[in-house]
């Protein structure tokens, strides 16, 4: 025991005082700010300076989906209306789509039996945002018109046609209701699956990298005449484990310290606003640790078969593939928390840390899906830890090529 | 007391017999060489002796008992596959192998120390192990093997990627170390360290001794058939019967006799025709021994 922790001591000492730790720990979160935040302004853009004309018959109808357009405040929309209109408008506008002076031409007409109908025409796909919001203000001002034209009053109108903002309120398994956070329980699902994934991921490769640079600096031989082949095993997932839990630790309070702070207040406000409980606080770290484990053991069992870092790469495509699936399902987890394919796949090993605590945040889990899923997750490390310290403990003394499966399966009989 | 016993040791790697019923032992204060050409089985039986392999068959006892993990708490090993933290300093590197050896950390720090003096390499404590030179780092994981002061040290090719002078240097280091009554296990090709050094010996090729003993036993089992001469005159003895093969250089040849040849003859005939200045019969080299005994042998 006390080599494993001297190698676990190594290696965290060795990692935390690289570059590699310093420049990841700060440049990994502002990287993704500036990623988010240039995914936000590009989005706004997207839909602001939209220049579109309206074509109607009707100079009230086009006017009211004008005033629609300009009531969002979401949105820049500049509009020309052209109602009613000569075919020499509708030349113009179209020679004006043409040349990009004008990013669309919405047409409004109606059929003999008076049934409207809308064509758009661009030079390019119209974006979601811009389309939906088009599709809102024309049906509105088809209601309105509607309504005027069988007597309703405009104050009438106005009043049937004001939206009504909905209350989620949660309840849970005592009976107890509370007012949803809006937006904050999906934020923070995206936040717990990115804190757990990327350290996961990031220290499990990196792991398996020191295996390869280790193997082919014939270091092992001199390490397997003082410890045996698990405990330096043993020691390297506990050293680089813990780099990874001490990297999230400081994500973790630099984030609360920014929350906690003036300046992040008008921002984290609302439906941004995040809390954690102190359950997410104590099984996130199990989770990062029990996922931590699985991928690590995984990727040193794949590294000591390896030759080089290119010969790796071509196997974590593959060692991965549960992360991406984790991810791909996120956005069907978000909306259905509870579902069977939810459950299934947060009771999953290879899936688990990385859906458990994002579902965790959406919904009340059953105690005992926490059980089940952090069982099956010690028992799926210890086969895989029993399968990579039968590869490591001979794939580290091989060198000179990269082991083959019928090579793989004899080592795993021999040792 | 012996401190290093294989008894029939045999290791195989899937078709190939690495080593077969290999037998020997080390006693303390003693220098062993182990020998053979490339591929003989030299690394196998190492890692073998210190547990990072397993025999198929035959048995290891290290200081009396048989072989278990904490008998290498009193093993220094050196091997043939140098490797250290490219990125650590030194210092710590050392420090952090004494630890993994048992010693305490302000033990191993303050022997790192004098063993860094000792070696010649103190001013290179605090750099990184990837500035040094290969032979500072030879020396480096050296002192890393002899840190916790074991009993026995094996070394394979501890001479490779040293100059003469740091040669040298680790040459009166093993010495030392043998007059404190370790035991002393290389491997090498240099075989004129062998001969210095090595009380003795055990020659394998393809995996099975094939020569082993004192040094002073084989030499002797070994007929003294060569000749160096120094001489004025007539160089015409060289073409004598007694002679197998002969190299002449001006007053300086090297000969060697035919098999039962005739030293005194050979040197009466020499005498005959020029006046002999130095006339030595020596006993083979080392070096010869072993491409007399490997050569007609190897598989390799």
């Amino acid at each position: 025991m006390r080599n494993i922790l001297l190698i676990a001591k190594r290696e965290y000492l060795q990692q935390i005082r690289g570059r590699a730790f310093r420049y990841s720990t700060i440049l990994l979160p502002l990287g993704i700010c500036v990623l988010l935040s240039a995914m936000f302004f590009i989005g706004r853009k997207a839909n602001s300076n939209v220049h579109v004309a309206i074509v109607a018959d009707s100079a009230r109808l086009a006017n009211e989906i004008e005033s629609e357009l300009l009531h969002d405040k979401a949105t820049t929309i500049t509009v020309q209306v052209v109602a009613p209109a000569s075919q020499q408008d509708l030349d113009t506008l179209l020679q004006r789509v043409k040349t990009k002076s004008l990013d669309g031409l919405l047409t409004i007409k109606r059929d003999a039996d008076d049934a409207p109908s809308a064509t758009y025409t661009s030079r390019s796909a119209l974006g979601f945002g811009t389309q939906s919001r088009l599709k809102y203000a024309m049906n509105r001002a088809f209601l309105r018109e509607w309504m005027s034209a069988n007597g309703v009053k405009p104050a009438q109108v106005d009043d049937a046609l004001k939206e009504v903002p909905i209350e989620i309120l949660e309840l849970d398994k005592e009976g107890n209701t509370a007012k949803s956070t809006g937006m904050a329980p999906f934020s923070k699902a995206m936040m717990m699956a990115f804190l757990l994934t990327m350290p996961i991921l990031l220290y499990g490769m990196d792991m398996a990298r020191s295996i390869i640079e280790e193997k082919s600096s014939r270091i092992f031989e001199v390490m397997l005449s003082v410890a045996p082949a698990e405990d330096l095993l043993a020691g390297k997932l506990l050293g680089v484990g813990a780099v990874g839990l001490t990297q999230v630790a400081i994500w973790v309070v630099g984030t609360a310290l920014l929350t906690g702070s003036a300046l992040a207040a008008p921002l984290l406000s609302g439906n941004l606003a995040i809390h954690f409980s102190l359950a997410e606080g104590l099984l996130f770290p199990l989770y990062y640790v029990l996922g931590f484990f699985l991928y690590s053991a995984l990727f040193s069992g794949l590294a000591a078969t390896c030759e080089s870092a290119q010969e790796l790469q071509m196997f974590m495509p593959l060692a991965i593939v549960p992360v991406w699936l984790s991810f791909g399902i996120l956005p069907y987890l978000l909306n259905n928390p509870g579902s069977v394919w939810s459950v299934a796949l947060s009771l999953f090993p290879a899936t688990a840390p990385f859906v458990m605590l994002p579902r965790m945040g959406l919904e009340n889990v059953p105690l005992w899906q926490y059980a089940v899923s952090v069982l099956l997750l010690i028992l799926s490390i210890w086969a895989v830890l029993w399968f990579s310290s039968r590869l490591y403990r001979v794939g580290i003394l091989m060198y000179g090529k990269r082991a083959t499966l019928p090579e793989i399966y004899r080592w795993l009989r021999a040792s | 007391m012996p401190v290093v016993e294989l008894a029939g040791v045999t290791k195989a790697y899937e078709n190939k017999v690495a080593v077969n019923n290999l037998s020997l032992s080390i006693d303390a204060g003693q220098m062993f060489g182990l020998l053979g050409p490339n591929g003989a089985g030299k690394t196998s039986s190492i890692r073998m002796l210190i547990g990072i392999t397993i025999p198929d068959a035959g048995n290891v006892r290290l200081f009396e008992k048989p072989f278990e993990r904490a008998s290498l708490d009193r093993v220094g090993y050196l091997p043939e596959e140098r490797g250290l933290y490219k990125k650590m300093k030194v210092l710590d590197q050392l420090v952090f192998f004494g630890q993994l050896h048992g010693l305490a950390a302000d033990v191993a720090r303050q022997r790192s120390t004098e063993w860094a003096k000792r070696m010649e390499i103190d001013g290179s404590l605090q750099k990184k192990t990837e500035e040094l030179s290969k032979g500072m780092q030879q020396k480096i994981q050296l002192i890393a093997s002899l840190l916790h002061d074991p009993e026995l040290i094996i070394m394979d090719e501890p001479f490779s990627g040293l100059d003469p002078v740091n040669a040298a240097l680790v040459e009166r280091t093993l010495l030392d170390l043998k007059s404190q009554g370790k035991a002393i296990l290389f491997s090498t090709h240099r075989m004129d360290q062998v001969e210095k050094l090595c009380d003795s010996i055990c020659l394998i090729n393809n995996g099975e001794a094939v020569l082993s003993g004192k040094m002073r036993e084989i030499k002797s089992r070994y007929e003294r058939n060569r000749v160096v001469m120094e001489f004025e005159g007539s160089s015409a003895f060289l073409t004598s019967a007694e002679i197998a093969e002969a190299k002449n250089f001006s007053g300086h040849c090297e000969i060697r006799l035919k098999e039962h040849g005739d030293a005194q003859k050979l040197l009466h005939e020499a005498a005959a025709v020029a006046t002999i200045y130095r006339f030595e019969l020596i006993e083979p080299s080392l070096e010869e021994i072993f491409i007399q005994t490997v050569g007609g042998k190897s598989g390799a």
